[in-house]
């Protein structure tokens, strides 16, 4: 059932039987549509670990400056 | 059922588990996508009338088939909300929006680019189809903006259950606007394994293959921003915390 490549050279797989300009369009719109909404909620997270790491430091200074303010 | 029901809408819970699940959902779409993508590009044979423009349809309809879960899911998700007060549906719906946009402006934009070579025209108003998917995406960026506006409240779940439910109305017209009114847009072939029709079963199979994998995208995709959600808004949670902290040991 599955054929074998349809191309006996690059240059007729870019061509894709005239086709080019719009099928590759099409691929690499679905790539970047892809792409990006796997990337950007990944990127999203890593920047809220580093927020909520650096508001947990800054907690813990407090919390250390207050102890000995306490004493 | 009831415990597991608020097991599910705790936030923690959702976490947790959906953070087992990732992997493996991960790992089927990328084995998909792969399968998908190579044999539409290297494999599919051209279609005995539309040659390698074949090749944009297999793309074209798993993300536009796909994009017309968007409005029920909203749906279903503002419904639990208003209903069982859940934080978790409407952290679904409100990401679901941003993405379910998305998916209708690819839709779109692969119809066109298929639609100018093989229809001679990137654009036609009088086609239904085309014009009640443009309405979804419409739709869909007028939901993005009303909750921006009423940020999260209540108002903004209620306002947005209500336009889901004309966005679901649309979702039927969309469905069936090719077989009720007759223009531009083809009806979609039936799911047919027929090996006499003229192209023989591939386009059907690798444009399942290609529906799965987009299926399993929308899944990874909406769970990840939806997980991050669940990071800010309890932020100040203690098991949120050891998370953190977790993260910094490793």
């Amino acid at each position: 059932m599955l054929g074998a490549i349809q191309f006996s050279s690059f240059a007729e797989f870019v061509d894709m039987g005239g086709y080019g300009f719009n099928v590759w369009s099409v691929y690499a719109l679905f790539a970047i549509f892809v792409a990006v909404n796997l990337i950007l909620p990944l990127r999203k997270k890593q920047k809220i670990f580093r927020q909520l790491r650096r508001r947990m430091a800054l907690d813990a200074e407090i919390q250390s400056e207050d102890d000995r303010n306490g004493e | 059922m009831w415990v597991w029901f608020s097991k599910l809408g705790s936030p923690k819970w959702f976490y947790e588990l959906s953070g087992k699940w990732l992997p493996w959902l991960i790992a089927a779409m990328v084995i998909f996508m792969t399968i998908g993508l190579v044999w539409g590009l290297l494999f599919l044979p051209p279609d005995y009338q539309q040659g390698f423009t074949s090749r944009i349809l297999i793309v074209h309809v798993a993300v536009a088939g796909t994009s017309l879960a968007f409005f029920p899911l909203m749906f279903v998700a503002g419904t639990i909300t208003l209903v069982w007060r859940m934080k978790l549906a409407d952290m679904v719906a409100k990401n679901a929006a941003i993405l379910g946009a998305w998916f209708s402006f690819i839709t779109l934009a692969t119809g066109s680019l298929w639609g100018s070579v093989m229809w001679g025209t990137w654009w036609e108003w009088t086609d239904s189809r085309l014009v009640s998917m443009l309405f979804q995406l419409f739709l869909l960026l007028g939901v993005i903006s009303l909750r921006s506006a009423l940020e999260d409240s209540d108002a903004a779940a209620k306002a947005c259950a209500l336009l889901s439910i004309v966005g679901c109305i649309n979702v039927v017209i969309i469905k069936y606007s090719v077989e009720w009114w007759n223009t531009l847009h083809q009806v979609s072939s039936p799911v047919t394994m027929d090996v006499n029709s003229p192209n023989g079963p591939e386009f059907w199979i690798a444009t399942l293959v290609m529906i799965v994998a987009v299926y399993l995208f929308l899944s990874v995709s909406l769970i990840l921003s939806t997980r991050n959600e669940i990071l800010e808004r309890e932020r100040k949670a203690q098991w949120v915390q050891n998370l953190v902290l977790k993260s910094q040991a490793s």
